[in-house]
């Protein structure tokens, strides 16, 4: 995210020769057709639904559709609609710190390997995942942890439990296949933005008497930050937007606010309602990026991070 | 030699001719592009059967095509599909979602008998006022369970509460599932004072916990299957299925009364090939295709002139007798209760 609150690099004005338009440059041009799909498959979606949120109907099938408060009203009748907002929170807040635990030593291991066969192994072994479905791998993740998986059944044989463990059907499952399909996303992201960090600071460092921790802390993780942002922000995002995996591995313990939009655009045809629980859970996510941009900004020097 | 040098017109010429000649020798290829009847319908051994079987039979003597849509949900789209032009000419739903489709005026709240000559035949809860549009089929609601662990054959649906299935039985999702639904009436028919009680329903649902909870049949089967369930709510066609395999899993009928899953149809007001629309109703309800669809996927027909073979016609409710231990529950009531329904029962099964 710009700041445009800096204030502009202070440039003599240069004598004006001619009236002529500014040309358009070639990256600008370049820029269209991403810009086009973005309004296309996501300003024109969202402007839809958060407009269905604030009607009584659909008014390109219905008639005397009149604009209403009702479905937001509806949000904050009932404290089972927030309790799902805040699990969802809660559930993409600890994916993504899971992910970067787990993800940041793969991504600084892939970014100072100088073995092209090693970057390579190593490579795969983070994309392969990637290159199967998410409700493959989800019910991958079931064949595991449910009562009767792999994990409850090898412990049970071997005398270790008397009772299966409840490894799904709650928070914990939900949360270790996320992992798991996130990771990735994580990983690519910082791996990029670790190996552009110049080694001959940390050797420098290393020479003026810091140990490998006090490196690590002082040089290497601070010019980590904008690929802790970028990855931490892209797999919250798409962990508080998941669907399929609570769906599989939440049971009835966990309801999130996707699952909710969907059981009202699936299950009880309620677009409005839904379009409300969408701008909801986007106004919210917002506001937390916002935050979460804003700490680690500090921590980097006082500069916003992207 | 002489060298004919074609010019534009002849080419032309030769061209109509050969188009018209097509078409008279071919019509139903001419027809074909002209109607396009568009239909939901189930994946799985369902979708088998019509797709690699009865839907191109249709075609051939309609001589149409068929567009089918298998991918749930289907409501939505009809929903945001113009009234004028909607997204399909039949809608293959069960019954709590047609009724909602009528209610959104998006389908045909019933089906004219002139339009639909196999009607004549069918058995009355087909048509009568639960339903919506016609039931061409019917599976009866009732318990699965795993033969191989000491269980007993469940008699009544409060068997489904003992405490040694604690953890091993299973339900459904009941805001976005007709079984986990109907099932809910049915224990307010149950522990209280009808299916619309809904306190002692939500009562004794309190008491199934801990219970394991899927969104669709097919996950149950998977369930029982793998042992993950020991009992649980299903309908008969997902266990009869493995008749004949060595699976240990059969499936009982409550002495209370077996609920009704009905495969409605519906036809959508701004279909614009309605004559064809009615002709695949009337089609689904020959006795042939019928026999072939039961036999496929154990669904109890609704006509009363189809003849099952012998371990089909032992099981599947096609006869009067039978038929009448079928309970319907009232899905425009369930329906306009919904919204708190389910907000009470996500409560109750959470934790």
């Amino acid at each position: 995210m710009a700041d445009l609150s800096a204030p502009a690099l202070s440039v003599p004005a240069a004598p004006v020769l001619s009236p002529r338009r500014p040309a358009v440059s070639a990256i600008a041009w370049a820029v269209g057709p991403a810009l086009l799909l973005f309004v296309v498959f996501f300003i024109l979606p969202f402007g839809v639904m958060a407009l269905l949120s604030v009607l009584t109907g659909n008014p390109a099938i219905q008639s005397g559709v009149t604009f209403t408060a009702q479905h937001y009203e509806r949000f904050f009748e009932d404290s089972l609609y927030f309790e799902a907002l805040v699990a969802t929170l809660r559930i993409g807040a600890i994916t993504t710190v899971a992910s970067l635990v787990i993800g940041y030593p793969l991504a600084h291991l892939m970014a100072r390997t100088h073995s092209r066969i090693g970057h390579a192994l190593l490579l795969m072994a983070v994309i392969a995942p990637m290159l199967t479905g998410i409700v493959v791998r989800t019910f991958a993740w079931m064949t595991l942890l449910q009562d009767r998986g792999v994990i409850n059944t090898t412990l049970l044989s071997w005398g270790l439990i008397s009772s299966p463990l409840k490894l799904m059907y709650n928070e914990f499952g939900t949360i270790v296949a996320l992992v798991h399909i996130y990771v990735p996303f994580m990983v690519l992201t910082l791996t990029g933005v670790i190996g552009r960090i110049d080694e001959r600071l940390e050797q420098a460092a290393r020479s003026l008497g810091a140990n490998r921790t006090r490196t690590f802390l002082e040089v290497t993780l601070p010019l980590s930050l904008p690929g802790i942002l970028a990855g931490s922000l892209l797999v919250f995002a798409l962990s508080i937007s998941a669907y399929v995996t609570p769906f599989l591995m939440g049971g009835t313990d966990v309801l999130t606010l996707p699952m909710l939009i969907y059981q009202q655009v699936g299950a009880s045809f309620n677009l409005g309602f839904a379009g409300a629980l969408g701008v909801v859970l986007l106004a919210v996510s917002l506001i937390v990026i916002i935050a979460y941009n804003n700490v680690l900004g500090r921590f980097a020097g006082g500069e916003k991070m992207a | 030699m002489t060298t004919i040098k074609p010019d534009r017109r002849s080419i032309l010429k030769a061209g109509a001719a050969g188009a018209a000649l097509a078409a008279l020798g071919a019509p139903h290829i001419a027809n074909a592009q002209a109607a396009t009847l568009k239909i939901t319908t189930w994946g799985g051994k369902w979708g088998e059967i019509m797709k690699g079987d009865l839907l191109p039979a249709f075609e051939r003597e309609f001589k149409c095509t068929v567009s089918a849509d298998q991918a749930f949900p289907f409501l939505p789209k009809l929903q945001a599909s113009p009234r004028g032009n909607p997204i399909y000419d039949v809608l293959h739903a069960n019954s709590n979602e047609q009724w909602k489709a009528v209610e959104f005026g998006i389908v045909e709240p019933k089906v004219d008998p002139k339009n639909v000559p196999n009607l004549k035949d069918v058995y009355p809860y087909a048509i009568n006022d639960k339903i919506a549009g016609v039931s061409i089929f019917t599976s009866g609601i009732g318990l699965g369970y795993r033969t191989d662990k000491g269980l007993g054959k469940p008699t009544s649906w409060k068997d489904l509460a003992d405490p040694k299935l604690a953890g091993q039985r299973g339900g459904y999702l009941i805001p976005v599932n007709s079984l986990g639904q109907a099932h809910l009436m049915m224990l307010g028919q149950i522990y209280g004072s009808g299916m619309q009680d809904l306190d002692a329903a939500y009562k004794a649902l309190e008491a199934l916990k801990p219970i394991k909870l899927f969104d669709f049949t097919g996950q149950m089967e998977k369930a029982l299957l793998s042992a993950e369930v020991t009992m649980g709510v299903i309908h008969d066609s997902g266990v009869y299925r493995y008749e004949g395999t060595p699976e240990p899993v059969d499936f009982a009928l409550p002495s209370e009364g077996v609920l009704a899953l009905e495969q409605v149809l519906t036809v959508t007001p701004g279909s614009k090939v309605k004559e064809l629309a009615y002709a695949y109703i009337d089609y689904m309800l020959r006795p042939d295709v019928q026999k072939k669809l039961a036999e496929a996927v154990w669904y109890s027909p609704s006509n009363t002139k189809v003849q099952l073979d012998a371990k089909y016609d032992a099981k599947l409710f096609n006869t009067p007798e039978k038929v009448a231990r079928l309970i319907q529950p009232d899905w425009k009531w369930y329906n306009a209760r919904k919204d708190a329904i389910d907000l009470r029962v996500t409560r109750i099964l959470r934790g």
